[in-house]
């Protein structure tokens, strides 16, 4: 079953593009990365998905219903963690739980006991008026808030900002815990390590068109190798004539350095038939995929 | 001066919006003189046998407004509190906004020290404020000759345009000091409109209750008061050392709370 | 009902500051009326000899300036101009701090529909405007009581009084519609104080150009203390005119609400 389903999901500013005939298919229990430079459509995405902005044209589902028509019912099963955070002056964390959590047609006992486990698993004073919390901890807070009501979804928008490196695994531990339970999440991020932890698809959103959808694995996989070879002596050059898929040639008395993309086999017998005295094949850095599709 | 110009910039809308309604106050005002006139000395005998409520409450008390000037004397009122709330927001506003609009972080770091960025706000505001009261100082000036035809004792006029530039600088000095002291950017402004609107209420009751005559010194309204200030001839000295005295201790608290202060991000 | 309940609670002490304040005022301005009503006899005399105009200007009419009414009635106006900041703060502030708070993300991606938030806090934003006005009445009322030298009519004194409840609902929403209408508010006050002084020096203007048309500009007229002492009723073209204003300022907001986009806080 497809959680979320976009059909040439568009949306303008005015004149200018926001985002334009995005398909995305999110499945049930998936973690999907969504990434893409500043200013791609991200966010655009994201808040149309949760009706805070409307599309211009193109058609969504979450959970096979219409997010224009059946928005309010569609929100008891998400939640929502923005970049950044912001909530009511004046306010306890507790009591802007509390507000949180009765919009919510859940339990509210289980609820509560949810809220306690989260502030314990996040070591987050909910006594504490938000005012004179540290960006951090408001985060902690938007956590909470986003996760109390044991959303069938969960949806972030580049979530890890003010988190330190600790409470970042733990929020990610947390997530993965609530993927086992069957929670479908959409991660937005323009960080890629955070993806690479975390998802197992992901799509590659540019100047507000998606450019690529696939498993993280095979994101790698079919791209370039990069190649070192020293050798005895000095190789000619003709013995690559002819490969496909070789770039960035350069040799050298005693070394070998070359990108290769194509089929695996046909470069190693070439290699095999080499005097060499070291190699390396470095893993296609997934940075700089990335930096492919960016620029 | 880098400042000085952006805040100009952000304010020169507001004070379009400010003028407008100065001007309209002034020659609408003006316009129901002639009304009045009309009436001539009928209405002048009557307003004598009036309770003193019924003429503070109207603002007339201790104005003959069968003269022009008299008449000048109760829309001088009406001038006061729109160039006090103008002053009292600007001034509250111009220091607190940086932090209201989460802008603080950009403007502070800045090499330039928190007192120059003061200064050049306090100067921008000063500079809207002077606008507002040439604006305000013409405009009568015109319509009271145009409703009063034989009116010349523009001299009143201006000295009644000083006493409302001190309550401009007053309540300016008031809104800045609020700004400086109060962590919450949104307070200083509620604070200083709602202590605007209490020190006119006191003035309005000292006027109504003699026995409260002490309270006097509590309300600048007092201090610039039309009846007294036409009456006298000129502006009461005491008053206006009195008003220079509190301006300076709240231009100067002002600098110094807002240096010491952790702003809010 | 959440919403509901979370409005009055974050508006809970600006509200009774302002019950206090108009309670306080109204009592303290009451209890002149003994001292004034002693020597009102010779004012009466003269003042009906008076050529209309001049009466007309200051706003008095002889029938009911010195009851204990009239005394009311005069203060009324400023009583207005009062309640009118309260409920322009109100119905600017109560939307707008979503969006000048950032708040609403937060509030918009909880499933309940842009609907029914703005009709939670139309109806928090009601029932603070009525519980002032419970308390302006009750207030009025007692003072009234007390200070009276005879008696007055009670339906007239409620109609008078119930003018407040008008003015405050004409700003209110005129409030809803301008948080809708300007794209960020971040001072209400900036908003609310220009707006509420500009129909009052409207008001004052009204008598000099002399067309009754004029009356229509501004709430401040709507509502004439002297015809209802008269005829105790409003006068049904103003009353029509504030329900008008008051349905197209509530309408629209609800259609520009339910469609705008949220923008990402920045």
């Amino acid at each position: 079953m497809n959680i979320i389903e976009t059909k040439k999901l568009t949306k303008y500013y005015g004149k200018s593009l926001g985002i334009e005939n995005v398909d995305l298919t999110v499945k049930e229990g998936e973690i999907f990365g969504f990434i893409g430079p500043n200013g791609a459509g991200k966010s655009t995405t994201i808040r149309t998905l949760l009706g805070l902005i409307h599309p211009t044209s193109g058609s969504a589902t979450i959970f096979g219903r219409d997010i224009t028509k059946f928005g309010p019912e569609i929100n008891e099963e998400i939640g929502y963690l923005p970049s950044e955070v912001f909530y009511y002056d004046g306010m306890k964390v507790i009591d802007l739980i509390k507000y949180s959590a009765n919009f919510y047609k859940k339990d509210s006992r289980v609820i509560s006991k949810r809220i306690k486990e989260l502030a314990v698993y996040l070591d987050l004073d909910l006594k504490k008026k938000i005012d004179d919390l540290s960006y951090g901890n408001k985060k902690k807070v938007g956590i909470i808030q986003g996760l109390l009501h044991e959303p069938k979804l969960i949806i972030l928008d580049e979530p890890t900002g003010g988190l330190d490196p600790l409470m970042q695994q733990r929020f990610f531990d947390l997530l993965r815990q609530e993927n086992k339970k069957g929670v479908t999440i959409l991660f937005s991020s323009h960080i890629l390590s955070e993806v690479q932890k975390l998802c197992d698809r992901v799509a590659i959103i540019k100047n507000g068109k998606i450019i690529r959808v696939d498993k993280i694995s095979s994101l790698a996989e079919n791209t370039h190798k990069r190649f070192k070879l020293e050798t005895a002596v000095r190789v000619d050059k003709s013995r690559f004539t002819g490969i496909r898929g070789i770039s960035d040639l350069v040799i050298t008395d005693n070394s070998v350095s070359f990108l290769f993309r194509g089929r695996i086999n046909e470069i190693t017998k070439i290699i095999a038939s080499l005097n060499l005295t070291n190699m390396l094949v470095e893993e296609p850095d997934l940075e700089e995929i990335f930096m492919h599709y960016y620029v | 001066m880098n400042i000085i110009f952006r805040e100009i910039r952000a304010h020169y809308k507001g004070l379009i919006g400010w003028s407008a309604g100065m001007l309209f106050l002034v020659i609408a005002g003006m316009a129901k003189f002639s009304a009045i006139a009309s009436g001539g000395q009928q209405a002048i005998q009557l307003f004598k046998t009036f309770p003193k409520p019924v003429l503070v409450i109207a603002g007339i008390n201790g104005l003959d407004v069968g003269t022009a000037i008299g008449y000048f004397g109760v829309l001088y009122l009406y001038i006061l509190l729109l160039a006090t709330i103008h002053a009292a927001m600007i001034g509250a506003e111009i220091i607190s906004k940086e932090e209201r609009d989460r802008t603080s972080e950009f403007l502070y770091p800045k090499p330039i020290s928190r007192s120059k960025i003061v200064t050049e706000k306090l100067i921008a505001a000063i500079i809207n404020i002077i606008i507002l009261n040439l604006i305000t100082t013409v405009s009568s000036i015109l319509a009271v000759s145009f409703y009063a035809k034989n009116f010349s004792n523009n001299n009143m006029i201006l000295t009644l345009m000083i006493g409302l530039f001190i309550m401009q600088i007053l309540f300016f000095a008031l809104g800045s000091v609020l700004a400086g002291v109060f962590k919450n950017p949104k307070l200083p402004t509620v604070v200083a409109t709602a202590i605007l609107l209490v020190t006119y209420i006191i003035w309005v009751i000292v006027d109504l209750n003699s026995k409260l005559d002490f309270l006097k010194y509590v309300t600048p309204f007092k201090y610039f008061d039309a009846s007294v200030i036409i009456n006298d001839g000129h502006l009461d000295p005491l008053y206006i050392a009195l008003s220079s005295v509190i301006i300076v201790i709240f231009i100067t608290t002002t600098y110094i709370f807002f240096n010491r202060r952790d702003l809010k991000v | 009902m959440n919403i509901f309940w979370q409005e009055l609670r974050f508006n809970r002490r600006t509200t009774i500051i302002w019950m206090v304040a108009f309670a306080f005022g109204i009592f303290s301005y009451m209890s002149l009326y003994t001292a004034f009503s002693h020597d009102v006899s010779q004012s009466m005399k003269l003042l009906q000899g008076f050529p209309p105009v001049v009466r007309a200007v200051l706003g008095i009419r002889i029938e009911s300036f010195f009851t204990v009414l009239g005394f009311f009635g005069y203060m009324l106006t400023y009583l207005w101009l009062i309640g009118s900041i309260q409920a322009m703060n109100l119905g600017t502030g109560i939307l707008s701090k979503e969006i000048s708070g950032k708040t609403a993300d937060f509030l918009l991606s909880k499933p309940i529909s842009r609907f029914k938030v703005l009709t939670s806090k139309l109806a928090a934003a009601l029932v603070i405007i009525i519980a002032t006005n419970i308390v302006f009445v009750t207030a009025s009322y007692f003072s009234a009581e007390v200070f009276k030298t005879k008696d007055f009519d009670v339906t007239v004194f409620a109609l008078t009084c119930l003018t407040m409840l008008f003015i405050q609902l004409f700003f209110l929403s005129l409030g809803f519609l301008i948080s809708v209408l300007v794209p960020k508010i971040k001072s209400v006050l900036a908003y609310s104080l220009p707006i509420v002084f500009g129909f009052f020096i409207i008001g004052m203007l009204d008598s000099v150009i002399g067309a009754e048309n004029a009356r229509y500009l501004t709430p401040f007229k709507y509502f004439d203390v002297g015809y209802i002492a008269l005829h105790s009723a409003y006068e049904w073209r103003f009353l029509l005119t504030e329900a008008l204003v008051v349905i197209v300022c509530v309408v629209v907001t609800y259609i520009i609400f339910t469609r705008r986009d949220i923008q990402a806080p920045v």
